[in-house]
């Protein structure tokens, strides 16, 4: 019986690199970040949730769309017919925050629907300047999509997105849901983590699944999706994930702290009065007082 | 009763079915659709999903919050609308997921497409929900080629040949589309009254069976694909219709696996099988048309400009 794991994260936290490093398992040249299969298994995805009711999702509304999910979770995870990524293990990336349908139910079907959880987190002052790239907004308006517990991908009504509409309510909020649900085991795994040492946080990650890899299998990994290749890649064939609208890179800077030359104190007091209380859990201190401290 | 004509079979039906080509009621019909009390579950189903379980030649079917169905050897689709719902909000889920099971029932060959009439034949569009099938063939309406089908298209094979079944349904498009489109002056009713969704009547609408003569398989250019019209290999082709069936489960699950292949066969052979890429774009619009024009031109589908 194939397992499935979530691998859920905030956007742009690192979940696509996540599942990079995933797809480098077991081989010996990089993976093509073009050819492996990032959206099959998206929870969100229109397509498989059609395959399993037999109508269109784009016949129901938003809310009627999220009555259901919790039951096509559970019969997905069911499903024999979807090849499983890894070790019996079948990966499917999420941004839908932790929530509950109006009758109780776990959106993402709970138990039934899934295992267990990798959630992968990152500096909200780093996501906000790799947010505002991606969608081509300003970072003020990125910080109020962090700081907005209404916020949704594909909330749209005049048309119909090739994903369900996610609920990702705040920066705060998602992991505040994910970390306090009490149905699956979650494992942690810091954006920072992965960029310091990606082949042991990767082992990790692998080991509280109960996945035992060779660790140098895990470097070689590493080494095939760190980001300077990612970036070659990038430049040489195109990332299908990168934005669709304006031209800018998907794999951009990757750095952990390139936040501290992108925002100014007003902003990153912000983000650090918005999300105070998660940052501390997360262990990603303050750092706007000390700029100010540094600056007068 | 309502009469109504779908892929070529005479439908009876006790609701108005919105987007249907309607006939005069007959007194015999292939399909008779009515009001009926319907079971919780079938005995003995032999495959179910999330919403739906199949027993031999019965199929019953929940959307859940607005109308259960059940569908017998494809002939009978009975319903009961769920407490509460809009009966305006049923008919679109009749005459859409409905129909698409009872046409495999009836072993019929069913693609995911919208098409329209190229010259003396039929152009399909296949792709799965949100490609841009209807969107694509209501641009080329506006251009002047009839509309044949809308979202589903039967398939028959005569003298090993493949023929398109019309439809001659309207247009059904999101709000986006029809402003991109501009074709807000002949929006009609929304599909369901919670949606911003609408039918929109068609320019011209083919009405008789016409030869099947070319497939375009709707993709979006993103990397690595680069915008255009490309023709792959003939193993590569037959996959591709296999994989725009209506319901691939439906496919598995009913046994029709040969079925399909055998089609899939007939349409490589005797029609061209394409892919198209483009940009997810309004603006991109008349230049995919276009490409499609000089296309049709080039594989003899359209006489050439003077």
């Amino acid at each position: 019986m194939t397992r499935t794991v979530w691998l859920a994260s905030y956007p742009k936290s690192g979940n696509t690199w996540f599942r990079l490093l995933l797809a480098n398992l077991g081989r010996d040249t990089p993976a093509d970040i073009n050819a492996i299969p990032l959206h099959a298994t998206m929870a969100s995805g229109r397509h498989r949730f059609d395959a399993a009711t037999l109508f269109p999702s784009g016949l129901l509304t938003h809310e009627e769309c999220a009555r259901l999910r919790p039951r096509v979770h559970a019969a997905l995870a069911e499903a024999d017919d979807e090849p499983a990524d890894l070790a019996g293990i079948r990966f499917a990336k999420t941004h839908d925050a932790w929530t509950y349908t109006p009758g109780g139910a776990p959106l993402l079907g709970g138990r039934a629907g899934a295992d267990a959880a990798i959630l992968i987190v990152r500096d909200p002052r780093a996501v906000v300047p790799s947010l505002a790239s991606h969608f081509g907004i300003t970072s003020d308006v990125a910080i109020d999509f962090l700081g907005n517990p209404q916020a949704y991908f594909c909330g749209e009504r005049d048309r119909q997105q090739p994903q369900l509409r996610q609920w990702l309510r705040g920066w705060s909020e998602f992991h505040r849901g994910w970390l306090g649900q009490r149905e699956l085991p979650v494992h942690l795994v810091r954006y920072e983590a992965l960029a310091a040492d990606a082949a042991t946080t990767l082992a990790e990650a692998l080991a509280f699944l109960g996945v035992a890899v060779d660790p140098a299998d895990c470097a070689r990994a590493a080494r095939f999706a760190d980001f300077g290749e990612l970036r070659r890649q990038e430049r040489k064939g195109g990332f299908r994930e990168a934005p669709r609208r304006h031209a800018v890179a998907f794999f951009r800077d990757g750095t952990p702290d390139g936040w501290r030359t992108v925002l100014d104190t007003v902003q990153l007091r912000r983000i650090e009065t918005d999300h105070a209380a998660m940052m501390e859990r997360l262990g990603y201190p303050p750092a706007a007082l000390e700029r100010k401290r540094l600056a007068g | 009763m309502y009469g109504y004509c779908v892929s070529g079979l005479s439908v009876a039906s006790d609701l108005p079915l919105a987007g249907l080509i309607a006939t005069a009621a007959r007194r015999t019909s292939d399909i008779v659709i009515a009001a009926a009390a319907l079971p919780d579950a079938l005995d003995a189903p032999e495959a179910t999903g999330p919403t739906w379980q199949l027993a031999g030649d019965r199929f019953l079917i929940e959307v859940p919050g607005v109308v259960r169905m059940l569908l017998t050897g494809g002939r009978r689709l009975d319903y009961s609308i769920a407490p509460g719902a809009n009966a305006e909000d049923v008919a679109i889920f009749l005459s859409g997921t409905g129909f698409g099971i009872l046409l495999h029932q009836r072993q019929r060959v069913v693609l995911h497409a919208s098409a329209v009439r190229v010259g003396t034949g039929a152009v399909l569009f296949c792709g799965p929900s949100g490609a841009g099938k209807s969107t694509l063939a209501a641009a080329l309406g506006d251009a002047g080629y009839p509309l044949v089908t809308d979202d589903f298209c039967g398939i028959t094979l005569r003298d090993e040949r493949p023929w398109v079944e019309p439809d001659a349904r309207q247009h059904k498009l999101w709000r986006n589309a029809i402003e991109g489109l501009s074709l807000g002056e002949r929006r009609d009713a929304a599909v369901r009254s919670s949606l911003e969704k609408y039918y929109v009547e068609p320019r011209a609408a083919s009405l008789v069976p016409l030869p099947l003569t070319a497939v375009y398989v709707l993709r979006e250019a993103r990397p690595p694909l680069t915008p255009g019209i490309d023709r792959p290999n003939i193993a590569d082709a037959a996959l591709l219709v296999r994989q725009n069936a209506y319901r691939p489960a439906l496919v598995v699950r009913m046994r029709q696996r040969q079925l399909y292949f055998e089609a899939a066969a007939s349409i490589v052979r005797s029609s061209g099988v394409f892919t198209l890429a483009r940009r997810l774009d309004f603006a991109a619009m008349d230049e995919v048309i276009g490409w499609l024009e000089a296309h049709w031109a080039g594989i003899g589908l359209l006489e050439r400009a003077a």
